[in-house]
Order: structure tokens, then sequence, then C-alpha cells
């Protein structure tokens, strides 16, 4: 971390709540609560935290896909479009957004089932993706680009003409990774790409993104809750909590000295090589995002719990240079 | 061949099953039936005020068995039924005595063809178009407004809603003629007149079964659609960017209407059993008005022959439907 990395896109104090209306009265979701994030060029940042803590919520917001019940109800998301500038992408016009997606900023869904057209042969799909960006090309330019790719990842070569249940889950994942780095673009987002695959297959998706990324010099938001993905993969990582990032750090600070309760109960729970006794997950339960504790919202499951983190929250302190950390355990005179 | 082995013949068996069962019901039911139909028959003229000699009525009565098929035990019946079957006869209708079955059908069938099959053939493409188109842009005020005009179509009752055509359209601005296939007297040749008559005739009719059929097919379509957005391909070729007109036509409405093709089957191996109300309100000649007709006067032979002609009509749509699918559907495969 020698030279200072350049910011691809960043959060100002954003927050995305779901809003939803039911019988006159109104739940508030407070999914992503006050994020300030900022990933770099040429990085892959793991986000990480139990199922439920809004990871996909905060990629979508980091998508710019804000669509109800989820509203952006105030901050602001940045995308480096050009070097010099910073857009604030929440502003854009819907055709504005669309034009972003594939070839400035994609998506890796979670390649279950589902996420590809059933009627269409990948070859379908790859025209619709790719003609929806490059208007210019015909229809055969868009299928060469697409044989090119696939030759290199080492795809199966008549992968385009086949329908997605022909597929495994793992190929399916394949396809989707290869898709989202057609056009080069200098951010990828996944949600959970690894989550549904054996091991095996899992290592496989592994190498294919840090490959792809290696290659385009790009940057990828990975989510996971799976802290063994994070350790392969990941050069920074965010860990969530509630809506809000509680620690972030590199990979390095976050499995070398968590200092997050939370963070340390999520390394704890990782099965270490020759250890037989089962893990401990956290103990307790995620908090209700509609209602949250005050103060700390880790603080009914904490085993550090003060007085004080029942009733303020913690601001970030920089224990290390990258490394911030938001607990009243840490920082400076504040020390329990 | 695999297609052979392992699809084509079984749905083939199951299309030869299904017809030998309907067609066995068809024998099997009037048999059960307390009433004798001979006697039944014999009363009936007799009530007209026919003189029957006695000895003419036991000649009636073995002629009458004959034509029914009634003589001899079930089981040579049922060899014989079949018999008879194969040969394309259903015997002669006994009220317009001895015109055949088959002519009767055969006269009713081109217009029941007719006006369904065109029916059908607009209101399925267009209340399935507009259907999706404003199931995935069910927020447009557009989309609200033939929403709303298919809430009060809907649920009338059909011969209220064609009663409704029929007084606008026949009687308050006389546009078009009130009852008939054509008008009265006229001899059915291919000419234009006579093109030009019969389509007069056949528009309020067609009208009603389109309007009502539009919007049933607008309706499910809508509800499909909404459920189709919702699935996660659509929710990905959204972020991928991909141009509304294709998620639209290729990725929302292209899936939903996967369940309306088997709709559209079903509907078009129902014409075979005509379209009854229709025909009684619009005085329009056609299968269902037959076999109406064919029930009151109790006339089994046809309709037997009208409802072998549905039996076979719906189990072939459904054969031709289970047959096409694979094309629409990838994921059912000739396997
Ligand atoms: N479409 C939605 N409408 C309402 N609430 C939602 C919706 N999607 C997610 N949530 C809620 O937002 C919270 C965060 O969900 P999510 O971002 O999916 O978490 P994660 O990806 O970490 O499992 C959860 O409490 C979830 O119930
Ligand atoms: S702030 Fe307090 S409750 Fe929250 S994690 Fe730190 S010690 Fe635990
Ligand atoms: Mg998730």
């Amino acid at each position: 971390m020698a030279e200072k990395k350049r910011t691809i896109l960043r959060t100002d104090k954003l927050k995305a709540f779901y809003i939803l209306e039911m019988q006159g009265t109104q739940k508030i979701i407070k999914a992503v609560n006050d994020v300030d994030m900022e990933i770099y060029e040429n990085e892959i940042y793991g986000i990480a935290g139990e199922s439920g803590c809004g990871k996909t919520t905060l990629l979508k917001a980091l998508f710019n896909d804000i669509v109800p019940p989820l509203r952006l109800v105030s901050g602001k998301i940045y995308y480096c479009i050009n070097w010099d500038k910073e857009v604030d992408v929440t502003t854009l016009s819907p055709e504005e957004k669309r034009q972003l997606r594939m070839e400035y900023i994609s998506y890796i869904p979670q390649g279950s089932m589902s996420v590809l057209n059933p009627v269409l042969k990948l070859k379908e799909t790859y025209k619709d993706f790719i003609g929806s960006h490059l208007s210019g090309q015909s229809q055969e330019e868009i299928f060469e680009l697409a044989r090119k790719q696939i030759r290199v990842l080492g795809l199966p070569k008549n992968i385009l003409d086949v329908y997605p249940h022909q597929l495994s889950g793992g190929m399916r994942q394949r396809v989707t990774i290869a898709l989202a780095s057609l056009l080069k673009p200098r951010i990828m987002i996944g949600d959970e790409p690894t989550t549904a695959l054996d091991v095996v297959v899992q290592r496989g998706v592994i190498q294919m993104l840090k490959m792809i990324q290696e290659n385009l010099k790009n940057t990828i938001i990975l989510v996971t809750h799976d802290m063994g993905v994070h350790a392969n993969i990941a050069d920074r990582i965010g860990i969530m909590y509630a809506g809000k990032i509680v620690e972030e750090g590199s990979t390095e600070q976050i499995f070398g000295q968590p200092l997050h309760p939370y963070t340390q109960f999520l390394i704890n729970s990782l099965p270490k090589f020759g250890d037989k006794n089962m893990r401990s997950s956290v103990p307790g339960n995620p908090p209700s995002m509609a209602d949250l504790p005050a103060g700390c919202p880790f603080h009914p499951r904490c085993p550090h719990v003060k007085e004080i983190c029942r009733q303020e929250m913690p601001d970030f302190c920089y224990p290390d240079e990258n490394h911030r950390v938001a607990c009243w355990l840490v920082g400076e005179g504040k020390h329990g | 061949m695999n297609f052979v082995k392992r699809y084509l013949i079984p749905r083939l068996i199951q299309y030869l099953l299904v017809i030998f069962l309907g067609i066995t019901a068809v024998f099997i039911i009037p048999r059960l039936l307390p009433n004798d139909p001979v006697n039944t028959m014999i009363g009936v003229m007799q009530a007209r005020g026919q003189q029957l000699e006695p000895g003419a009525i036991d000649g009636m009565v073995t002629s009458l068995k004959e034509m029914y098929g009634l003589e001899g035990s079930w089981w040579e019946q049922y060899v014989a039924f079949w018999g008879r079957l194969f040969r394309g006869d259903f015997g002669v209708s006994f009220f317009q005595f001895p015109t055949t079955v088959n002519e009767m059908v055969g006269r009713a069938m081109p217009w029941t063809l007719g006006l369904l099959l065109t029916a059908t053939v607009i209101n399925w493409p267009l209340g399935n178009i507009v259907g999706g188109l404003a199931g995935y842009y069910s927020r447009k005020p557009w989309s609200r407004v033939v929403d709303t005009i298919a809430m009060i179509v809907r649920p009338q009752p059909y011969y209220i809603f064609a009663f409704a055509l029929l007084l606008i359209l026949g009687y308050a601005i006389p546009w078009f003629p009130v009852a008939g296939g054509t008008e009265i007297g006229r001899k059915i040749a291919f000419n234009w007149p006579t093109i030009k008559d019969i389509l007069r005739h056949s528009f309020l009719p067609a009208l009603s079964l389109v309007i009502l059929g539009g919007a049933i097919n607008f309706q499910t379509m809508k509800l499909i659609v909404q459920n189709v957005n919702a699935e996660s391909f659509v929710q990905y070729a959204k972020l991928g960017g991909v141009t509304e007109n294709r998620i639209v036509g290729r990725y929302v409405i292209r899936n939903a209407l996967l369940p309306q093709i088997t709709g559209l089957a079903l509907s078009l191996g129902q014409i075979f059993s005509g379209a009854l109300i229709t025909e009684i309100v619009f005085s329009y000649p056609g299968l269902g008005g037959l076999l109406f007709n064919a029930i009151v006067n109790g006339d089994y032979n046809l309709i037997m022959g009208i409802t072998v002609f549905s039996i076979v009509g719906i189990a072939t749509a459904i054969l031709i439907l289970d047959l096409l699918y694979p094309l629409f559907d990838p994921r059912v495969r000739y396997t």
C-alpha cells in the first residue's frame, strides 16, 4: 500500500432504506445506514457480514439501482467516470444509468438457475446484453467478441449454442462472470457469486475472477458471507453489521488484527486446519433493521459491552493506516 | 430415435387412450339412462298424431333399434358401434329423418369453424400483447384505462353482453343484421355478395367473442407478466442495461406467453363443441345450436356424433400442443 491509490467509487453518508407502506403504517428498514466508503481502482474489495445485514442492499446502492421500495434517503454515490471528475450518479437519467451498466460497472449475480432467460440460447442472451451497449456492432461481431473471450477464459467452445438449463451451476456462474467482464468495465460487482457452489467449483470461480481482475486491472467489489472466500481473494475487506460498515482494513489487517468484536467472531467461526472442534458462530441473532437498538447496534450480542455502547454509536477511529473501526473499545482515551 | 420412442409414442398412446375412453363413455352413458329411446320416439310420433298400426309399430321398433344400434347384447352393440365409427358412420338423425348425422354436422361445422377460429385468431394475440404491455407498464395511465375497461367487461355474463351489442349495433344503430348467418333465402355460393353477406352477419357474434375473449386473455396475461417481471432473469437483464424493448419482448412477454399457449390449444380444441350461447343470441347456425336441439329432442345419434367430434377435437389439440410445446419452451425437450 505504498502509493496512494486512486478512488473509483465513493459514497458519502449513504442512507438507503426500504420504506414499506402497510395498511397506513410505515415500516422503515434501515438496510444501508450511513455508509462512507471509498473503493480504489485495481483492487478486490470484499464486503462481509451475516445474512440480512444489508450487503445486497449496499451493492444495489453502489450499482446505482435504487428502485422502490428501496429509497435513497440521503447521501451521495460518486463514480470517477473520467479521472479528473467525480459524478454523483444518483442524479443521472434512467438512460444514462442504463448505459453505464456493463460498460462502466457490471453486475455478477448469484448464478443460480434462474438468472439467465430460460427460453434463449446463450448467444441470444449475449446478443441482448452486448447489443444493448454496442449498437454499432453487427450480430457476427458480437459473437466473435464473445467467442474470443470464451477461448481466453477456457469455457466450452459450444457454450453459445446451449440453453441455460443445460449448464451446471458452476458453468452458469462462469457465464455470468464472462458476460460481466466482456465490455471491460472499470468496476465489477458480485453478490455471493460463489455461495451456491461446491468447494471445488468455488475455487475455479475464484481463480477466474482473479484472472479477469489481473487482466483488466479493474475493481471487483465482492459480497459474500464466507470469510474463507474473502481470505482467498480480497485485497481489502469491509465488515458490515446492521447496515453499517463497522470495520475496514486490508485483508492482512482484518485477519491478523481484527479489532471489532463482531469481526473477531466472524473470523473465529472459520474452520482452522487441524482443528476438530466445531467453530462457534456469532452468539445471538442480528437485530431487526426496522427497530435498531440504540447506540452500537452490536451491543446486545457483544461480550465487551460498556455503558456508553448502549447510548452512543461510536465513530470511526484509525488504529493503523487504511484500518478503521467503529467500536468504543478502540480509540484514544476511550479504552475500557 | 429417442424422439419417437420416448416422446412421440407415449403421447400417441395417451391420445388414443383418451379418445377410446371418451367414446366408450359416449356409448355407455345413454344406455344407463332410465328411458328407452325407442319407446320415447314412438311415443313422440304418436303424440304428434301420427296413426300407427300395431304391426307397423313392431316393424318400427325393429328398425329403430337397428338405427340406434340397440340390437343384441351390450358387447355386440359395442363392437358394432366401433365398426360404424371406423367407417365414419354416425347413422341418421331421428328428428330430421333421413338426413345423416354427418351431413348435419358437415353443414354446421363451417359456420362454427369460421366464427370461432376468426374470433380466437384475433382475440388471443390482441389480448396477450395488450395484456403483456399493460402488465409491464402497469403504472402508465393507458395501462390503467385498459385495465379498467377489462375489469368492467370481464365479469358481465356473456349473454347479457352479447344482447347489449345486438341491441346497440343491431337495433339502436342498425349497422348490422340481428339474426342468421346470411340473409334469408340466400344460396351459399363462392361469390363476393355472399361473402359480404356472411361477413356482415358474422360481425356481431365475432365481435362479442373477441371482446370478451380478449378481455380474459388481457387480464390473465397481465397477471402472468407481473409475476414474470419479478423473475431473476428479468431483474438481471435490467442490471445488465439491456434495452427496455428487448426486456419487454424477449424476456417478459416471451416467457409469460408459455402458459397462454396451453390456453390457446384448449380453446382451439373446444371449437368443435360450438358456441351455444353466441349461436342462440345471434340466431347463428353452428354446432352449438345443433347439439342443443339434439339434446332437447333426444336425438341420440346426433348427440353422439357431435360429442365424438368434440372429444377428438380436444384430444387432437392437446396432442398437437404436446408435440409443439418444446419449440416454445426449450426446458421441455423431446427426450
Ligand atoms: N425488497 C425488499 N423489501 C423490503 N425489505 C427488504 C427487501 N430486500 C431486502 N430487505 C431487507 O433488508 C435487509 C437487508 O437485506 P439484504 O441487503 O438482502 O441483506 P444481505 O444481502 O446481507 O443478506 C433485510 O432485513 C431484508 O429483510
Ligand atoms: S461499541 Fe461496545 S457494544 Fe459495540 S462492539 Fe464495541 S464494545 Fe461491543
Ligand atoms: Mg444478499
